[in-house]
């Protein structure tokens, strides 16, 4: 091989790993992000990204994550039972699970008795549920309205009928009263605070530290030319070992 | 800006409604229910078994003589799975997988998995008294199982001492 030949093949490998590194330089950034989260979403169970919500304004700005504006709200005692999505509030306190429909509330020997379409909800005053009813139970379908008739006694109004439970709760039973003197649970607004306290509450429970992890991971954080992005990346990655292997076997020789 | 999917597909299967599931048992003429209350030790005793609070402070249970019977509801992975359960004299007698609404993990509901409960007894220490033997591909779903049945068998065995307690 001739001096003017081995010359003409050095150049050629020096320039094919400048390419090299540009192309590792490139790609270093989607590296990083696709280790790092790739790492984290092999413990989402030991880190609890999957119950844990995010709270930053800007990332749930990003989602287009808004709370309701619309609420349904019923003051019970001097308490607030408002609905938010599918989310139920005793003042400010999240009652656990997830529920539409309210239909009222109101407060009975110091139980929050909550009524929802075929669901009944008793609540001690800290917000711990003491038992759903459901229709399994006896509740009456299609409940329409709750309130406290004038022997103090719960009635729930349905489409057809009025019922009434007995002391526990446990059996249901058509009632027959002057139903002119219920005083039946209407919706009430909330003040403000109360509204913004919730709606800053409820954006906080929306989206799951996992699922931003999962969005970061194939790019579709970035937008929708995110994952076009990272699919560059990866080719860029594979020409990078492509490259790298063939400069390693060229030094070789 | 990503958009937010919600890919959550409620698969609910009723193997069998818990109505046909009581009257079953109690030859077509189910007592009427009852509460058992799950305050102070029997709260603590629920949050360490389940590792989080029973999602109610009551719970219904039917029970003619020494047999009750019982709808228990935990969650496997996501969402709950409802279990009935029945106990004779202290001894479980039948539990079965009455709603599934788990995207894995059904088998649990097979008589080769739910048989190893049967007769299965609380020992001193309120764990169940035998191991049982895990399904692969659904252990979160036998672990609820598992747990339900013990806190079956504690809530009925707190009944009896009641039965037992001296009037005051």
């Amino acid at each position: 091989m001739s001096r003017h030949h081995r010359r003409k093949q050095r150049l050629k490998l020096s320039s094919f790993y400048v390419w090299h590194r540009y192309m590792g330089v490139s790609a270093a950034v989607f590296v990083l992000i696709v280790a790092v989260t790739g790492l984290l979403l092999n413990h989402t169970e030991d880190f609890q990204f999957d119950s844990d919500h995010i709270k930053s304004d800007w990332v749930l700005d990003w989602y287009g994550i808004r709370a309701p504006d619309s609420m349904q709200s019923f003051l019970a005692g001097d308490r607030h039972l408002t609905l938010m999505g599918e989310h139920l509030y005793l003042n400010r306190r999240e009652i656990e699970g997830s529920y539409r429909q309210l239909l009222g509330a109101v407060l009975f020997n110091d139980t929050f008795i909550v009524a929802m379409s075929h669901t009944v909800l008793l609540l001690t005053p800290r917000g711990e549920i003491i038992e759903q009813l459901q229709d399994k139970d006896g509740v009456p379908a299609s409940i329409e309205q709750i309130g406290i008739d004038a022997d103090g006694a719960v009635i729930v109004r349905t489409s057809h009928d009025y019922y009434q439970p007995d002391a526990d709760f446990i059996h249901w039973k058509k009632a027959d009263k002057d139903f002119t003197r219920v005083r039946w649970a209407t919706p009430s607004l909330l003040e403000p605070r109360l509204k913004n306290a919730l709606q800053r509450h409820y954006r906080g429970e929306v989206l799951p530290v996992e699922r931003v992890i999962l969005d970061l991971h194939s790019g579709r954080f970035f937008g929708r030319l995110g994952p076009w992005l990272f699919d560059a990346a990866a080719v860029l990655l594979i020409l990078l070992s492509l490259s790298g292997g063939w400069i390693w076997l060229k030094r070789r020789r | 800006m990503p958009a937010l999917a919600c890919t959550a597909l409620l698969a609910e299967t009723v193997y069998q409604q818990p109505d046909d599931f009581l009257n079953e048992t109690f030859s077509g003429k189910a007592p009427e229910p009852a509460v058992i209350w799950l305050s102070g030790e029997r709260k603590e005793f629920a949050r360490q078994l389940l590792g989080h609070r029973y999602p109610s402070l009551r719970v219904r249970y039917w029970r003619r003589n020494q047999r009750s019977a019982w709808v228990l509801e935990e969650i496997g992975k996501d969402l709950p799975i409802t279990i009935g359960l029945v106990i004779n004299d202290g001894l479980l007698e039948q539990i079965k997988v009455l709603v599934f609404r788990e995207s894995r993990g059904w088998e649990i509901r097979h008589p080769f998995f739910t048989d190893q409960f049967r007769g299965a007894r609380l020992d001193e220490d309120n764990a169940l008294d035998r191991g049982i033997d895990g399904i692969s591909g659904a252990t979160l779903s036998v672990r609820a199982m598992g747990k339900m049945a013990t806190l079956a068998l504690f809530l009925d065995a707190e009944l009896r001492k009641q039965d037992v307690a001296p009037s005051p």
